[in-house]
């Protein structure tokens, strides 16, 4: 199989995957006990989406301390296309977020600490580019860039952790989850269709990742051929 | 050839910092009016019986930390700005280490937050009719909150001086970093104004000092980086 089948049938697989997840969370997925009517459907999306603005911050790090060590403008490349998709997912999240709040807690936001910080990483991605758009130079750009993402991704886990313990969730805690403080009763079927979508929703992320990537490699290389 | 120490580069650098400052006076100025021009507004609008009994501590050490917080955005980036704006960081570039200038300016901002907080907390106090029943919990807030916010404040006036330069980007960058910070120093003013143990702050002190520690070590691994390029 040539590399660029086995892409072919990736980007298939996953076009499949995510309807079938789609599908399972709409209408197989048992009704969950405690929530109004179906609106606990929407998790399914919302906490991938949630989840893969998270994975982009990381992948935006990682890119960003190669840029540092490397200096490779495809480095820099990357680390913007993470924050992009990062700050798109991250937008979902907190669409998708409010109308379930709406609907189970009755306000579209309650200021509850992870509505506050998905608003902090919000904030910080769009910083994140309003930065890049006051620097002209391109390689200071980058660099600048860099150790802003980078030093941003260390007062996150104050965000994620401490903010939380501070003030009173409406949240599940999933440290106290995680230490078997507090016991989660997810049906089996539910869970197989959160896993599901969280493993679609990375593979979305990846595609969209890898085709800007490209994208970006492809007007690289052309702007250069041109300058030569 | 005499080799100076880091130590004595940085207390160099906070030498020039201290005496460029009290001849201009820009800094100080900008903190400071910023600073008495919010506590008069704030302090005509509440007052010391403007506020319900039972919101008073939490109210009021919010509103103390917006004070303080807005005053030091508008004038702690100045202390890498003026360096481009004279042209004068090239010259520091070659006279001084980077390290030696991360120190340097960080504890000339962290002098000028000091001074900031020993002057409007006191007045804020007396204002605003903000009792505290334990003054040394609240010192040690204080002391904490500033210095952590101005190792993070420092490092994004290093980054914004080599942008574009411009107040508002520094309070944008500065913004979502600081935000935790804030709220661990208002839960940390809230203890000290309602418990007259000096523990009752240890919670949000642990917070406070692990980010301006975590913080610190980043900034002095990243400076290099943007002080250089």
């Amino acid at each position: 199989m040539t590399e660029r089948t086995w892409q072919k049938s990736l980007k298939w697989l996953l076009g499949f995957w995510l309807a079938g997840v789609t599908a399972a969370a709409l209408l197989w997925a048992p009704a969950a006990a405690g929530f109004q009517g179906h609106s606990f459907r929407i998790v399914f999306f919302h906490v991938p989406q949630a989840w893969v603005a998270v994975l982009a911050f990381c992948v935006n790090l990682v890119a960003s301390l190669r840029y540092l060590r490397g200096r490779k403008p495809l480095d820099d490349v990357r680390a913007t296309t993470a924050a992009r998709l990062g700050l798109l997912f991250a937008v979902l999240a907190t669409i998708t977020g409010s109308i379930f709040a709406k609907i189970e807690w009755g306000m579209f936001w309650n200021w509850d600490p992870r509505e506050t910080s998905i608003v902090i990483l919000l904030l910080i991605y769009a910083a994140y580019f309003a930065l890049r758009q006051a620097v002209a130079d391109e390689e200071r750009r980058a660099a600048l860039a860099a150790a802003y993402a980078i030093f941003a991704f260390v007062t996150m886990p104050f965000l994620i952790f401490v903010v939380p313990r501070v003030y009173a969730s409406l949240h599940p805690n999933l440290v106290e989850a995680a230490r078997g403080a507090v016991r989660f009763k997810m049906d089996p079927a539910m869970r197989m269709v959160l896993l599901g979508a969280l493993a679609g929703f990375s593979g979305l992320f990846a595609w969209l990742y890898t085709l800007e990537v490209r994208v970006a490699r492809v007007m690289a290389a052309r702007r250069a051929k041109e300058e030569a | 050839m005499h080799r100076s120490t880091l130590l004595a580069e940085s207390l160099a650098v906070l030498g020039k910092e201290v005496a460029s400052e009290l001849r201009r006076r820009v800094a100080l100025n900008a903190i400071g009016l910023f600073a008495v021009t919010t506590l008069v507004a704030v302090a005509y609008q509440i007052g010391p019986y403007g506020l319900a009994e039972q919101d008073r501590p939490f109210l009021l050490s919010a509103l103390l930390w917006i004070i303080l917080f807005f005053a030091a955005t508008a004038g702690l980036s100045r202390v890498f700005v003026k360096e481009e704006d004279a042209h004068t960081a090239k010259a520091l570039r070659l006279a001084a280490r980077p390290l030696a200038v991360l120190y340097g300016k960080l504890l000339f901002n962290l002098l000028l937050l000091l001074a900031l907080e020993a002057i409007i907390v006191p007045l804020y106090c007396a204002l605003m009719g903000f009792a505290v029943k334990s003054v040394g919990g609240l010192v040690l807030v204080m002391v904490a909150g500033g210095a952590a916010f101005a190792v993070t404040s420092t490092f994004v006036a290093a980054i914004i001086a080599r942008a574009s330069g411009s107040n508002a980007l520094f309070a944008i960058l500065a913004l979502p970093l600081l935000l935790p910070l804030l709220v661990a120093v208002i839960a940390g003013t809230r203890a000290a104004a309602g418990s007259p143990e000096l523990l009752a702050v240890f919670p949000a002190l642990r917070a406070v000092v692990s980010l301006g520690g975590v913080t610190m070590v980043t900034a002095i691994l990243l400076f290099p980086v943007v002080w250089r390029d």
